[in-house]
This record gives C-alpha cells, structure tokens and sequence, in this order.
C-alpha cells in the first residue's frame, strides 16, 4: 500500500517537474525579444514621458521641473501635424489603391507578370536613404533631372517637383509609394489567390459583371488584408522621417516638415528643447494609439473574417 | 426544360487531350449521372455545359441551340459546385438573392422567390446568418437554393454530396430525387460514386479516360454491362471476371454466386473452392473464396442460410442468367453467342 502511494507521489512530483520545465523554457525561449522589447521601446518611452516633464537638453535633460509646461503646443507643431495627417492620407489612399490594382493585374499567373512582380518588389529592398537620394535625382530641376529631361522631350512643360510647396509633399509619397507598393502588392495579391476559383465560376453563371464581383467578392475577401494594410501603412506614414530629411530636410519652407523631422529638431539640433520634443513625441504616440484604436473599434466591423 | 446534345465535342489542356471527338445527347426533364473515376473527364463535361471551361472542338447544343461559345449567364442553367461556392462575405440570403439581382428581377418578386425556396431547403430560419456559422449540410442548402431560385432549365450539379457525412449525404440522395421529380428541370449530376449514380439516375452516362463506356439505366448498366469496365464499375465488390481461354473472359457479380458445401442442381458453373475469409457486413455476408486453380474471387451472400465457415471446402456455382461473356476487347458478347460458350463453360466443371 505504502509503496503504491510514495509512487504515486512520486508520480506527481514529475509531473510537476515536466511543467514547471517548460514554464521555464517557454519563457526563455521569449526572453531574447522581452529583453530588447524593455531595452528599446518601454524603457526609452517612460523615460520620454519622464524627460517631457523637464527643461534640458541630451547632455542634461533635468534641469529644471516644467509640469506640463512642454505640453502646450508651439504654433510650428500644429504645421508639422498638419503636414504628417496630409503625408499619411495621400500616402494610404495612393499605396492602398495602387497594392489593389497592381494585385489584380498580376493576379493572373503569366510569364510577364513574374517578371513585374520582381520590378514592382525590388524597391522596397532598397534602403529608404538611398531611395531618397535617387529621387531627388530623378526630380531635380537641375539639367540633369531625369523626369523633368523626358517631360521636356515629350513637350511637357517641367514640373517643380521638390522645389515648390505644392508639390513637394505629394513627390515624397510618390516615392515612399514606389517603395513600397510592390511589397503591399504581394500581399493583397497572395490573398487574391486564396479566394476559391469556384466562387468567381460561380459569380459568372449568377451572371455578375466584372466590376461588381470585385466590389462584392474579391474586395470583402481580401478585407482582412486591407485592413492590415490600412493599420501598417498609417502607423508606418506618421513616422515617415528618411526620405523627407534626404529629399527635402522639411523644406521648401516649412511644406514637409513632418511630426518625426519636428521632433529630432526639437531634440537634437536646438538648444534646451528636448522636454518640448519629447512632449511632441508623447503626443505624436497619443495619436497613433488613438488612430489604431478607432481602426480596430470600427473600421474592423466591415473585416470579413474566413 | 431542355436537351443538352454534344456533337464531336473535344477538349485539350494545352497539349493534353482530355476528350475526343464525344457525342452524347442529355435528355430533357431526366435525370442523368455522369459518373467515372477521377480524370476521366465528367467535370469537364459539366464545365462545358456550364460554359466555365469551354469545349475546344465540336459544338454543344441546348434546346439546338448552339451554345458553345455562349457565355454562362446567357445559358439559362444552374450549378452546384463541389465546395459549394457560396459566397462567404454574404449572409445566406443574400447568396441565394445574387444571381437574381444580376438578372434585374424586381425587389418582390425576389423576396417571393427566396421565402419559397429557402422553405423548400429548409432554411428559412437562417436567412440573415453568414455561411460560416452553417454546417456543411445546410451550405449544401444554400447551393441548393441559389441554383434554384433562378429557375434554371437545367441544373448542373459537381460532386455535390462528396463533402457530408454518409448519413447526410444519405438523405440528401432521396431528397435531390425528390427534388428532380418535383421540378421536372433536366438534372446533370457529376460522382464518382457508383451507389449515388445507381440510385439517382434516370440515365448513367458511365466514362473513363475521356470516352464513354456505357450509356443506359442503372438496370440495363448493372443487368448488361457493355464491356469489363462498366462490368466492373459499378457493384461492390466488382464482378469477378476470370478468362475461359482463346481471350475470351467471364464474370459473374460476387451476389450472384450460390455457395455451399454440398452441389446444388440446375447451374452452369461449378467450381471447387476455400472460403479464406468471411466478414459479417450486417444484412450481407462477404467471402473471399480461392478456385482450385489459385484465383481468387468475391461472393456476397444475403442468405444466412448459405452461411459457411472459414477455412472450409465450398462448391462455387452460378446459374446461366447470371454469367456474362467478354471478348478479347473487354466487349460483352451479346445474346446469340453465349450457348456455345456456355458449353465450353460447362465442360471446365469440376
């Protein structure tokens, strides 16, 4: 009798050991991330929150107590915002219709569509710096502008490009565009494939033109993409910072001096300002958070979840 | 209403010819099974009726009609497609709602016609829910009804019962039957199950490698096989064919078999044979019985009576209605020839 008990004890006590192993390994296993996780995104964000509490600057950010002083915006703020919502509305519009369009006319399995796949792709390897510096390039108003020489070829008159306040905005999405519509496109165009070539066989004999079983079919079964696309492409375009410095370092004037250039001014490049850019960033991260939350409230309603 | 004929109809994917130079005619009203292994060309068959996979040579007709390049919603037929197709994104009525919309049918007229037939499936209660809170069965349902809800002069019908359980699939069987007869509409149904193309057909159209085997009733298709496939298609376990010499063959179905230990009178064929196996199927008794020659045959028996043991000496006989002759081409020697052979039979008793 004994012995059956002090097996069974003995039995239980194993059990215990086995699960409380892989409680460990399972937490090992995630430690890597956790730890740069803590090391580079919460551990810097308390201590932005902390710092936008002070007046200082990177080599002695607590020099003095400011309350919530840093948080009563400075009239340039509200440009930059101005110009980051304008940046991340043409950026999502062109980038989501552009990723749709291109998907749907690569869909179809052919020897040219392999190869623009592979040109549409290719950008988005390129580091954003050079991409910029590229494009600049490509858009100078200088002789050796490319786009503006075949404009010219082609009798058009030369568009300004980065070098007018109404355009140089819109010239840096066209870029970041570029950049990174073929990697959306890959994406929408994978989901495309995964809709069952039997419902479109079927929408044909129910008689439905083209058009409408795109926007009745196709575009509802992609949702669960679109939405991914909708929630990374404005997370993504409101921390937009490379290409503006490379192409035109906020300028002409103040027309692309978006949330991330403002801030790394603010911090880095005047005197005694980091407790106001690390308000502004604290701010800038209010809206994401917020912009996230409203997408998922109500924009995920209208996601047609398999 | 409608008749379907093909004329010299062929299909090729790329270089591979899937179907050559095919007449058959689909009558109207009936209720037709085309059935065959898989790749023997039924689907494609089907798609071409449906015009979702057009015929590359010879022409189809429908009521003569040519409609073979006509698109698909011009052709006044419906399909029920193997996974169903339904449309995820849409709730159940707005599935069966589509393809009258496309066709302009007004608002209530519409709502008539859906109330009708989602009672006719039985799935009024769910008309406002999304496929993906449905059974298999009830998807099936709503493939049902959408079909039908546009009132088609044929309907088309793709492995539709492959995906349910053997019970649903079942009861879904008697009521797709029941279903043809009430509407009369021309009913061309794709399996590759010999049970369902024998207990639905009007007429079995049977194919294998993109030729047709045998066209007629599941009566005349099990009663007269045209050669050794159709012989063996259809029932289970498949007709035992054995080879009587000069290429001529004979094959006699495992049911039609009498065994026993002792020779009973008034049959042509009489072998010696050892039950190897007996399995209890519940009604039936199955038995894998070797001849005295080494070969190996089925005998299905319903009989509790005929019963014998495992590992036990049988006689294997069959009476002469139940025996059929085959030539060197697998091709049933019809009425006529059979005497002699079955002498020649005879003569080979032990």
């Amino acid at each position: 009798m004994t012995s059956i008990t002090s097996l069974e004890r003995e039995q239980q006590r194993e059990a215990r050991r086995i699960k409380h192993r892989s409680w460990v390994t399972s937490y090992l296993m995630i430690l890597p991330a956790m730890a740069f996780l803590v090391a580079f995104v919460i551990y810097p964000t308390i201590s932005m929150a902390h710092m936008s509490l002070y007046y200082g600057n990177a080599k002695n950010p607590y020099k003095k107590w400011m309350a919530l002083g840093n948080y009563s915006m400075r009239d340039d703020f509200w440009v930059a915002l101005r110009n980051t919502a304008a940046y991340t509305g043409m950026a999502l519009v062109l980038v989501m219709i552009l990723s749709i369009l291109f998907a749907q006319w690569m869909y179809k399995s052919r020897k040219l569509n392999n190869v623009a796949q592979t040109l549409f792709f290719t950008p988005h390897l390129v580091a954003g710096v050079s991409a910029g510096f590229i494009w600049s390039w490509l858009m100078s108003s200088q002789p050796y502008g490319l786009f503006n020489t075949v404009f010219n070829a082609l009798g058009l008159p030369s568009v300004r490009w980065l070098d007018s306040t109404s355009t140089a905005m819109f010239s840096i999405v066209l870029m970041n565009t570029w950049k990174s519509v073929g990697y959306y496109c890959l994406i929408i165009m994978s989901a495309m494939k995964s809709i069952p070539t039997e419902i479109y066989e079927s929408a044909k004999l129910d008689g439905s033109p083209a058009w409408k079983t795109f926007f009745k079919i196709t575009i509802p079964m992609i949702s669960p993409q679109l939405f991914f696309l909708l929630i990374t492409i404005t997370t993504g375009s409101f921390k937009v910072f490379d290409s503006v410095r490379i192409m035109t370092n906020g300028g002409p004037g103040d027309a692309t001096r978006v949330l991330s250039m403002y801030i790394y001014d603010y911090a880095f490049q005047r005197n005694n300002t980091l407790g106001y850019a690390c308000a502004a960033g604290i701010i800038m991260m209010a809206i994401m958070v917020l912009v996230t939350v409203f997408d998922f409230a109500f924009v995920e309603k209208k996601v047609h979840y398999q | 209403m409608a008749e379907i004929v093909f004329d010299k109809v062929g299909k090729a994917f790329g270089d591979v010819k899937v179907i050559e130079n095919l007449d058959l005619t689909i009558e109207d009203g009936k209720f037709t099974v085309l059935v065959g292994s898989s790749g023997c060309g039924k689907t494609t068959l089907l798609r071409m009726i449906a015009g979702i996979g057009p015929a590359t040579s010879g022409h189809i007709y429908m009521d003569g009609k040519d409609i073979t390049h006509q698109p698909p919603e011009k052709r006044d037929i419906a399909m029920v497609f193997q996974n169903y197709a339904i449309y995820p994104t849409m709730s159940v009525r707005e599935n069966i709602e589509f393809g009258l919309k496309n066709k302009k049918v007004p608002k209530d007229e519409r709502d008539r016609r859906i109330a009708e037939y989602a009672e006719i499936v039985g799935m009024t209660p769910y008309l406002d829910r999304k496929p993906s809170d449905l059974s298999g069965g009830q998807r099936q349902r709503i493939a049902l009804a959408r079909a039908m809800v546009k009132k088609p002069s044929v309907f088309l019908m793709d492995e539709p019962l492959s995906n349910l359980d053997a019970k649903l699939r079942a009861a879904m069987r008697v009521e797709l039957i029941e279903l043809q007869r009430r509407l009369g509409t021309t009913f061309v149904y794709v399996t590759h199950d010999q049970i369902e193309a024998m207990s639905m057909a009007d007429t079995i159209v049977l194919m294998e490698k993109g030729k047709i085997q045998q066209i007629g009733s599941p009566e005349e298709i099990y009663h007269q096989p045209a050669n050794v496939f159709s012989a063996q298609f259809i029932g289970t376990p498949p007709m035992n064919i054995l080879e009587l010499g000069d290429g001529i063959r004979y094959g006699v179905r495992p049911e039609s078999i009498r065994m026993s230990p002792q020779r009973m009178d008034n049959m042509v064929l009489y072998r010696k044979g050892h039950v190897i196996t007996r399995e209890m199927l519940g009604a039936e008794l199955q038995y894998k019985v070797r001849l005295s020659n080494g070969i190996t045959i089925m005998v299905r028996s319903e009989n509790e009576r005929d019963d014998v043991e495992e590992d036990t000496d049988v006689w294997v006989m069959a009476p002469a209605r139940h025996i059929h002759f085959f030539d060197a081409d697998g091709k049933r020697l019809g009425h006529g020839g059979p005497q002699n052979l079955l002498d020649r039979l005879g003569g080979m008793n032990e």
